[in-house]
């Protein structure tokens, strides 16, 4: 075995079937997820089941009640997406679970991952954790199979603001992240306090365009010199404003909002595609389905020459679809996981190849 | 174990979550039993798996030889819960398989009576710590004149079931009131907890408290296959879940909560 090359021992060393068709499992937040992707690149099924109804009287996702209901969806979301795929409760036909392990919240990351755990023991087929933040970076290349590299990825959701670059699948490098509020977070607050409901990105979405987005001139807080991201300012603005003018338009107060976040935003994407030389800009997360943001980065990375990549609206957001790539990816080079595996609430997202 | 083999079973797998004690145990209708606990972590989600691939190896068998599923439905922790449930639910669809939920409390009343014996244990009230100062508790009543050996390991017959959650002095006062017609063997890691309180009444007697604090799998897998005997049909894997017995915490952790102005109007008004 000596002087193989280091990349393909582990998955010569495993033994296992090749791998063909991933079952991927994401419970990190408020989806319960299943889907069963072919060679990391073709969706052969993919069902979520959104527990949005059940935290909306909240405006926002509590976490005891999403583990509940993970455990309570678990079941059928996953019966659907084998008999979708053509398989069934024996696991025919897959070669491998991928399972999102961190970060999320603790209480459901761990109802995925047990489910996960059972179905390998049972199957025998091989087990990995991915990471859910390199599972949305994958959502891209799902469609996009040719992507360039290097290529810059803002990652925007309820939970997790930031830019990271990518140099190859596997290697990533954090460039900034939000020092406080997450975007989407952001999102679903100036939502709840001007009377928009849950969740709070569609719905300012929807309502801005009816709005004058120049009608407020809300800060663009952009700290430090890097690419960081900070959005508890502009929320706190939102507010006074709102306080002092109560009859303020709530089309016009959304507008602006969104408009000062997707400024921020996209100015220091750009940045930073620009600081790394980046072939491409790419969008990932929940908030990644702003019709606002992605007009913006689609007209930025003309006018820079760049390619933008723009995930379907189904796939920026929490999918399982996106789990089963990463995982047949990491698979695929030969990483499995044992059956100790932890979830990790912070996990963090690192190159390991 | 006489004769489990004639009750429908061949090799039932018991997971067991429900407090700090977590594991496995394998239960072959021959009476052979392999357990695998690891008590004192809240590693639930990390140790169970293992647990489950280590007495099957220790029984000789794979979980294709697997025809019966007992799991720990509750009350207790609810992270742990939720490990050995959604555990047990993939085990059970993946292997077409039903489940035997069975409560924390029913399977600390049986490892009372496996441990006392049927004097010592004729009553026994489990206690389970439901922490922030509260307990869940049952009371049972075993053997009797009525109650032949083997059916005395299902307590079924005669429980009282206190479904809301207890104070400890609530506790207190509740086991005062059962003393009244003779001794109360009283387990559970919530007798452990409130020791102090509980072991100078008279007529309670707590010397067992601490070998019978937590919820074995063993006696879970007997006591399931027990009930199985007696003709229990197993849950669909889907319809199992946890007895949190409490209602969620619905907490974000976020500083403002109702929205400060009223809704827009609905479309087109
Ligand atoms: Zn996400």
């Amino acid at each position: 075995m000596t002087g193989a090359a280091s990349t393909t021992t582990a998955a010569a060393a495993a033994g296992d079937r090749p791998i063909r068709r991933v079952l991927g499992i994401e419970t990190s937040c408020d989806e319960t997820a299943a889907a069963v992707v072919e060679d990391g690149t073709t969706i052969v099924s993919s069902v979520v089941s959104s527990q949005i109804d059940l935290h909306a009287r909240y405006g926002g996702v509590v976490p005891e009640l999403a583990g509940r209901a993970h455990v309570e969806l678990l079941t059928p979301v996953l019966a659907d997406a084998l008999e979708q795929a053509g398989s069934d409760h024996t696991g025919r036909g897959i070669d491998g679970i991928a399972v999102t392990h961190g970060p999320g919240l603790i209480g459901s990351l761990l109802v995925g991952v047990a489910e996960a755990k059972a179905l390998s023991m049972v199957w025998g087929v091989p087990l990995v954790g991915v990471n859910h933040l390199e599972a949305h970076l994958f959502a891209s290349l799902l469609e996009q199979p040719d992507l360039g590299w290097p290529l810059v990825v803002l990652l925007v959701s309820g939970g997790h603001t930031m830019l990271i670059e990518v140099t190859a699948p596997g290697e990533y490098r954090l460039m900034g992240g939000t020092i406080d509020d997450a975007a989407g977070e952001a999102f679903d607050k100036v939502a709840r306090f001007i009377g928009l409901g849950y969740p709070g990105g569609p719905a300012i979405d929807r309502i801005s365009a009816q709005g004058d987005p120049t009608a407020y001139a809300f800060p663009r807080s952009m700290p430090g010199d890097g690419y960081d991201f900070s959005f508890s300012g502009l929320k706190t603005s939102v507010v006074n404003r709102v306080r002092k003018e109560p009859d303020a338009s709530t089309a016009d107060v959304a507008a602006s909002f969104q408009e000062a976040v997707v400024d921020v935003l996209v100015t220091r994407a750009r940045a930073a595609a620009a600081d790394v030389g980046a072939r491409a800009l790419c969008l990932a997360g929940g908030v990644a389905a702003n019709s606002l943001l992605r007009a913006r980065v689609e007209q930025v990375c003309a006018d820079d020459g760049i390619g933008a990549f723009l995930p379907s609206r189904a796939l920026c957001t929490d999918n399982a679809a996106m789990v089963a790539a990463a995982g047949h990816w990491r698979l695929h080079h030969g990483d499995r996981s044992r059956l100790d595996l932890a979830a990790d609430a912070n996990l963090r997202l690192v190159s390991t190849v | 174990m006489d004769d489990v083999g004639a009750s429908g079973f061949v090799t039932l797998l018991a997971l067991e979550t429900a407090t700090d004690l977590v594991g496995a145990a394998l239960l072959r209708s021959d009476g052979a039993l392999a357990e695998r606990t690891h008590v004192g972590g809240r590693a639930h989600g990390e140790l169970l798996a293992p647990a489950i691939e280590e007495v099957c190896a220790l029984s000789g068998c794979t979980l294709a030889d697997v025809d019966a599923l007992a799991v720990d439905v509750g009350p207790g922790l609810f992270t742990g819960l939720r490990v050995g449930v959604a555990t047990a639910k993939a085990l059970g669809q993946s292997l077409g398989l039903g489940i035997v939920g069975v409560t924390s409390l029913d399977i600390l009343a049986a490892g009372a009576l496996e441990v006392g014996g049927p004097e010592r244990a004729a009553r026994v009230v489990a206690v389970v710590d439901a922490r922030r100062r509260e307990v869940f508790a049952a009371a049972y009543e075993f053997g009797g004149p009525s109650g032949p050996g083997g059916d005395q390991a299902v307590p079924a017959a005669v429980r009282h079931d206190r479904s809301e959650a207890l104070s400890p002095d609530e506790l207190a006062t509740w086991l005062d009131g059962l003393v009244a017609d003779g001794p109360v063997l009283v387990v559970g890691n919530g007798a452990v907890r409130y020791l102090d309180l509980l072991a100078p009444r008279p007529g309670v007697d707590t010397g067992l408290a601490g070998e019978v604090a937590a919820p074995s799998p063993a006696t879970l897998a007997r006591l399931a296959a027990r009930r199985i005997g007696a003709g229990t049909e197993p849950t669909a894997a889907g319809d199992v879940v946890p007895d949190y017995r409490r209602h969620a915490d619905a907490r974000i952790n976020w500083e403002e909560r109702a929205p400060q102005r009223t809704p827009p109007p609905a479309d087109g008004t």
